[in-house]
């Protein structure tokens, strides 16, 4: 063999030893790098499985736990799981028997349960169905469902889910709330009436002894010594008592009734209207500060309303010159307004009670206890509170809300 | 470019010219590989193209021949090495038809970073294709003697027309009628 021929030999054996070398390096780094690429895979994958595991127990855990029945089934209506809840609520257990929905409609109920199917199927979902089911033992209940339509990965319907709420028990105690009321609402027309009787029956005697009293005064004209002629004029004062207290009565009996609808109310114009009715005695002065806004109310109740806290104001001011101020100012849902007087003030211990029927401080022919019963009575009808600020001897004011 | 198509070309080289123009053809040329190639490796398409180069200057054969000859030998290669693959056709047309669908895709999974070359179909028929090839490396003969070897492999033969669309070869329409 020629040196060139082994020269030739060698390079090409040189050669092929280095191409394996390289091809073992090459392999080598692949191996590694599918090895790490398998490991990566293998540590994604039991995260995966991990945190599928993790879902499905807490899926399990809403299916066990949640407090009303909860079903799945096919889109025929065959059920094919249900929880605890739902066999309570049921009465079928379908472990040990077949159920379809269909068997749990209530007849009447029929045409709306496959309305709301086909909804189901058309929509995906329906919300707030209510209506009667008959359970296994022929009871029927009355429950609240809403259901959705499962897909699998195509987005094809394989199957539906929902919760049904047994609301059997709050239906009864509903109605019977509204035959409470409607009773209630039936003896409170009742109690009005027989006040408006009572009030009137009252009146006629009191009328007779009135009558009697004048006769008796003009048949013994000039035989009467002072001391009867005084106790004559306190049957009459007393007797003029007795028909205002009469008549408040009635009126208290009457707030609530009459008007219907509320309208809307300027109370400027109200205000204004009964400054110039009310006998408001020359010292005291009534000051409107700012013109006052309308409301929505019932318009002789809130001029009623202004009327007795005023005259309220204007009979207990003991000072020279007596002053009230009515003003307001707006509230986010309310507006408040204010009768501020500068009369004898009340004391804390009576503020609650003066809102009471039959309440008065002061015994005065000219009070009854009726007037803020009356007030509180029409500040109530409008939604609003009433209370008060007062200082003996220096003056008090009132504060009420009315709702917009 | 792939190390097996440089490993299968200096077998070749050297089954029908010896060793020594293998030695030769790798000395005339400038290889950053220094002519250390295995089939697992990736290397660079102009050293390809000056092996091509200097076995054409060596033997007097065109390059285009040589690269004909190559991918004749080049089918037995993979023949050998994929017979399943082969054997899910039954028609060379349809085979063909598939290159860019199925074979390219096949490649793809075991050489993910292969520079392989486009074969569009614009027209097949039970017993014809044109196909447009499009490949930068303008080896279009070496695609010709896959084909040749693919009717022969189905037992059939073919006239196959090469139309450059492009001069330089990087664009060239295959007309096949079976025959």
């Amino acid at each position: 063999m020629s040196q060139d021929n082994i020269d030739i030999l060698q390079r090409a054996l040189k050669r092929e030893k280095s191409a394996r070398k390289a091809a073992e390096k090459i392999l080598e780094e692949k191996s590694l790098e599918l090895y790490n690429t398998a490991q990566k895979l293998k540590e994604a994958n039991e995260k995966l499985e991990l945190l599928l595991e993790e879902k499905t127990s807490q899926l399990q855990g809403v299916f066990e736990n949640i407090n009303d029945a909860y079903l799945i089934m096919d889109l025929e209506g065959n059920a094919l799981k249900m929880n605890d809840a739902a066999i309570d609520l049921f009465g079928y257990d379908i472990n040990k028997e077949k159920l379809n929905v269909i068997d749990l409609i209530y007849k009447p109920d029929a045409n709306y349960a496959f309305k709301s199917f086909r909804e189901l199927r058309k929509k995906g979902a329906f919300t707030d169905y209510t209506a009667r089911i008959i359970t296994k033992d022929k009871s029927i209940k009355w429950v609240h469902i809403n259901a959705s339509v499962i897909y699998d990965k195509k987005k094809l319907p394989i199957a539906a889910q929902g919760i049904i709420r047994d609301i059997t028990e709050a239906k009864r105690t509903a109605s019977l709330i509204e035959d409470q009321k409607r009773k209630l609402a039936k003896s409170n027309d009742e109690l009005q009436e027989y006040a408006h009787i009572v009030s009137h029956d009252l009146k006629s005697p009191l009328r007779s002894i009135n009558a009697l009293v004048s006769w008796i005064k003009e048949d013994n004209e000039g035989k009467l010594d002072a001391a009867s002629l005084q106790n004559f004029t306190l049957i009459e004062t007393t007797l003029e008592k007795m028909e205002q207290l009469i008549s408040d009565v009635l009126n208290y009996s009457s707030i609530g009734s009459e008007e219907k609808e509320k309208i809307n109310v300027d109370l400027e114009i109200v205000v204004k209207d009964l400054a110039k009715i009310l006998y408001v005695p020359g010292h005291v002065s009534i000051n409107i500060l700012g013109p006052l806004p309308k409301v929505k109310g019932y318009k002789t109740k809130l001029q009623q309303l202004f009327q007795n806290l005023i005259s309220n104001a204007i009979k207990f001011i003991d000072k020279d010159k007596g002053c009230i101020d009515i003003e307001y100012k707006v509230l986010k849902n309310y507006y408040q307004f204010s009768v501020k007087d500068n009369g004898m003030g009340i004391d804390k211990q009576y503020h609650k009670k003066i809102f009471k029927i039959f309440h008065t401080l002061n015994e005065s022919k000219n009070s009854t206890g009726i007037g803020l019963s009356i007030v509180k009575k029409i500040v109530d009808l409008h939604d609003g509170e009433i209370w008060l600020e007062s200082e003996p001897k220096v003056g008090t004011t009132f504060f009420f809300t009315l709702k917009k | 470019m792939k190390g097996i198509v440089f490993t299968e070309f200096l077998d070749l080289v050297e089954h029908k010219f010896g060793l020594e123009m293998v030695d030769t053809i790798i000395s005339q040329s400038e290889l950053e590989s220094e002519g250390i190639y295995t089939a697992v490796g990736t290397y660079k398409f102009s050293e390809m193209l000056q092996l091509l180069k200097n076995l054409s200057t060596n033997t007097n054969i065109s390059i285009d021949d040589l690269l004909l000859v190559y991918a004749e030998h080049f089918f037995s290669v993979l023949k050998e090495s994929y017979p399943d693959l082969m054997s899910m056709y039954k028609d060379p047309i349809d085979m063909l038809a598939s290159i860019e669908n199925h074979i390219h895709v096949e490649v793809r999974k075991i050489y993910p970073d292969a520079e392989l070359p486009t074969f569009v179909v614009e027209e097949k028929t039970n017993n014809s294709l044109i196909m447009v090839y499009k490949s930068n490396r303008a080896m279009h003969h070496f695609g010709l003697g896959l084909m040749n070897k693919t009717f022969e492999h189905f037992n059939s033969t073919a006239s196959i027309v090469l139309e450059k669309i492009k001069e330089d070869g990087t664009e060239v329409k295959f007309i096949i009628n079976k025959n």
